[in-house]
């Protein structure tokens, strides 16, 4: 399936060269795979998020429900722990700090991240993550090795004092896993659903195939 | 050319069949995602959401409209004369004691409601969908010279007593229906949602 | 027995009024293929599935996409999250006009080894060359419509092509985007076209394509003229009926592209990148351009032509002489049946020359194809310019070296299998 995959990607760009390369800023990314059949890193990645990312950053495009189901949580328990404005289940999540509010707080407007995985990678954003170091020279005191000159403090900084560094590693890889899920939600439903497809599609083809043969036979 | 005649026109005929069912089993597959994108999105979903409604400013005899699902939804207060007319004349109407199913079960009842003395209806006329206009008072009206209060479509004429049951011998041919509702509070009415009973 | 006599009464009666039997015949049933047609033949079957996709795909679209600059990106994640089964839609959408271009270039490339725009073709070619440019309007117009950093764009730079026409480019450009730049006003024209105007254009000149197809007949890869020789019915003997023969092998081709096609769609929605690009995930913001834009890979090879023309000559500007080789070499198409001399119409019996030159021409149009998609450096630069050589002279010089060379004898007859 894999190689056929990759046949049909040569064959529609016509080149078999990689794809874009995804540079992380100033350093080569950090190895990462994001798994977004992991339903609990995907939980306790929106938790966090909600914690910590959620008060800039909304996730418009998607909604609380579709969170809440796909991630297999109860719709009542979301509704009393992650929705923390008057919004309901099935709006959309948008967060209520004011644009005009977060250029006069901020300096810059915080992007809505629902599709930031897909624009920038899931690498990108787990070294992302990873690479605050303390700069004075800085608004915040701190700097990005991948966003340089970032201008959004090091929210994290206290859970990353707190755990050790490999926990601080699973930390940042459950929001990412999140992000990365929420960038493209019907991923899942999509790869199991083309595995029947492809299926379905092999016995037609192998079908038609004999069909065309028997027919041939005519002209010999 | 002249093709040759096949060598086993059995198989011949089987492999055709066996394939020409496999593409027309495709085909239907091809199309439920296609029917499926026309039922109502999340977004219509979430619009369609049950909405709260603070009823405790509702006097006697006045009627509010809400929006749910995009349709207008009569909330009415009954007033006690009202009350009274709707327990006494049902010989005019079609289905007086609201057999056809559109009520939820705890509305069957003589004032259709659930809680007596507010009514909550659908304000879309069961024969083709316009909104009634609302009556209340017991007199004269050019439609009908023995008006005794109720909801009057505009657009084909049919007639609604105070509960919302159809009159006979007009074009609509059931009771204006009534949604799903509950009450959170003597003033907290929801919409939408039968509630957790 | 009696259903069969009431439905032949039926086909009667419509046929006194409508030629449909003969129309059902002539252009499906009995349309005479020849025997020797091959894998190459099969594209243009596929072309005619994919359009009808592309047609439903985008009906689908159409009902969900909101066409304003404020709402055109947040619509396609509406398609992509809310509707059900929207995913698919988009992404067969998407992919499907990555797999349009492939399979044109793939048909437009068979007719040009086996000589199918000669005499008596010249319109069929003409149609098919205009179905190409139109498509190309409509995979330009389709990729704007998202509205994301690489939509916004794209428009931007494509439309500012037309500002190096001298003397009234400036106006022109502004006028196509009714703007001073690239806005909602452009989008929603552009929105336009693509749904209405161009699949009006794309279908009219598909149906007129295929008519004149069928009037002349299919070429075959021989290039032998099978009229020729006829039986006693009038059907060339080097031929078969489309149904069943040529139809089981389409089917059967369906089936195979489907496999790929369906791959992509299910496990490689975006292409890495080449259906959609990772850049688009960004709303359209006018104030600050990507790094790196490229167009889709369908056009790079055009994208590369234009880059490689970084000179000005005769007091015209690079920028404008740029533009016009890029018009250039998707106009030079439309000649090139009055650019071939050759007796003969298949490459497999033209000359040494031919071969060689529909050599370069391949491995230029597959190496522009690359170098416009990758950041330019002098010496890529410089392959951008060989190569636009290597890609002209195959037409350019066609009239001379098709004239000289020597060609094999064609048999009269297609070979029996």
């Amino acid at each position: 399936m894999r190689l056929l995959a990759l046949l049909a990607i040569s064959f529609f760009s016509g080149l078999s060269f990689t794809a874009s390369e995804y540079k992380c800023g100033s350093i080569e990314c950090y190895e990462f795979r994001a798994d977004i059949r992991d339903k609990e890193s995907l939980q306790r990645g929106l938790a966090a998020y909600m914690n910590y990312c959620y008060g800039c950053h909304s996730l418009k495009y998607s909604r609380y429900k579709r969170v809440a189901e796909d991630l297999a949580i109860p719709l009542d328990i979301y509704e009393q722990n992650l929705i923390f404005d008057d919004s309901k289940i099935g709006d959309l999540m948008h967060i209520s700090l004011k644009e005009s509010k977060a250029i006069e707080l901020l300096g810059a407007k915080p992007p809505d991240l629902t599709l930031e995985a897909r624009l920038r990678s899931p690498e990108w954003i787990y070294t992302y993550l990873d690479t605050f170091y303390e700069d004075s020279s800085r608004p915040y005191g701190v700097n990005n090795k991948v966003y340089v000159n970032v201008s959004m403090p090091h929210v994290l900084e206290d859970i990353q004092s707190e755990l050790t560094e490999e926990e601080y590693d699973r930390y940042i890889a459950d929001i990412t896993n999140f992000l990365t899920y929420v960038s493209d939600p019907s991923a899942e439903t999509r790869k199991q659903l083309g595995i029947y497809v492809i299926l379905f599609l092999l016995i037609f083809t192998a079908f038609a195939y004999l069909v065309y043969r028997e027919f041939k036979k005519d002209l010999k | 050319m002249q093709p040759n005649s096949p060598p086993n026109p059995i198989r011949r005929q089987l492999l055709t069949s066996v394939t020409s069912l496999l593409g027309f089993v495709g085909v239907i597959f091809a199309a439920i995602p296609f029917l499926s994108a026309f039922k109502p999105s999340a977004r219509a979903e979430a619009a369609g959401a049950p909405i709260k409604v603070n009823i405790g400013k509702l006097s006697q005899g006045e009627l509010m409209t809400v929006e749910w699902r995009g349709m207008p939804v009569f909330v009415y207060k009954v007033s006690n004369e009202a009350q009274n007319v709707l327990s006494l004349d049902k010989t005019k109407l079609a289905d007086p004691n609201s057999a056809q199913e559109q009520q939820p079960q705890y509305a069957k009842n003589d004032t259709r409601s659930r809680k007596e003395g507010i009514a909550v209806l659908k304000g879309v006329c069961t024969h083709l969908g316009c909104a009634p206009k609302f009556y209340p008072e017991a007199t004269s009206q050019d439609f009908d010279p023995n008006w005794q209060g109720g909801f009057f479509c505009p657009c084909h004429g049919s007639k609604f007593d105070l509960a919302g049951r159809v009159y006979a011998n007009v074009p609509a041919p059931t009771n204006l229906e009534v949604p799903p509702h509950y009450f959170e509070s003597d003033s907290m009415l929801v919409i939408g949602s039968d509630g957790a009973s | 027995m009696a259903t069969d006599t009431r439905t032949k009464r039926l086909l009667n009666w419509v046929d006194f009024r409508f030629p449909l039997t003969e129309v059902f015949e002539r252009h499906l049933s009995k349309y005479p293929a020849p025997t020797n047609l091959n894998i190459w033949y099969l594209f243009g079957f596929l072309l005619i599935v994919v359009l009808a996709m592309q047609i439903v795909t985008g009906l689908w679209l159409m009902m969900n996409y909101t066409n304003s600059a404020e709402e055109a990106f947040s619509s396609v994640e509406y398609i992509m999250r809310d509707v059900e089964y929207g995913w698919l839609i988009r992404y067969m959408h998407a992919a499907g006009a990555s797999a349009f271009f492939a399979l044109i270039y793939l048909h437009m490339f068979r007719g040009m080894m086996y000589g199918s725009y000669q005499k008596p073709r010249e319109l069929i070619w003409l149609g098919g060359w205009f179905t190409y440019l139109i498509l190309m309007a409509e995979g330009f117009t389709g990729y704007v419509l998202p509205w994301g950093q690489m939509s916004f764009w794209a428009a931007q730079v494509i439309i500012s092509l037309f500002s190096s026409i001298p003397v009234v480019g400036e106006d022109l450009a502004t006028w196509i985007r009714g703007d001073y730049l690239v806005s909602g006003i452009t989008l929603s024209r552009l929105f336009a076209f693509h749904v209405v105007l161009l699949p009006i254009l794309l279908i009219a000149i598909v149906f007129f394509h295929i008519l004149a197809l069928h009037e002349i007949g299919s070429n075959n890869p021989d290039g032998i003229d099978v009229k020729k020789h006829l039986d006693e019915d009038g059907v060339p003997l080097d031929t078969k009926p489309f149904f069943p023969y040529d139809i089981s092998h389409d089917i059967f081709a369906l089936g195979v592209f489907l496999i790929i096609f369906c791959s992509v769609v299910f496990f490689f929605p975006t292409g890495g990148g080449y259906i959609i690009e990772y850049v688009n995930y960004e709303p359209a913001n006018p104030l600050s351009t990507p790094a790196h834009i490229v167009p889709s890979w369908y056009y790079t090879p055009f994208y590369a032509m234009l880059r490689a023309v970084d000179f000005p000559l005769f007091g015209l500007t690079a920028k404008f002489l740029g533009f016009a080789t890029m018009m250039a070499a998707v106009a030079i198409f439309a000649v090139l049946p009055w650019l071939d001399r050759s007796p003969v119409k298949s490459i497999k019996y033209k000359g040494i020359l031919s071969k060689t030159f529909l050599g370069i021409f391949v491995v230029s149009f597959f190496a522009l194809c690359y170098l416009g998609m990758v950041p330019p450096t002098e010496t890529k630069a410089l392959l951008s310019k060989i190569f636009t050589i290597g890609y002209f002279s195959y037409f350019l010089l066609m009239p001379i070296y098709t004239r000289i060379e020597k060609c094999k004898p064609v048999p009269e007859r297609v070979a029996q299998v």
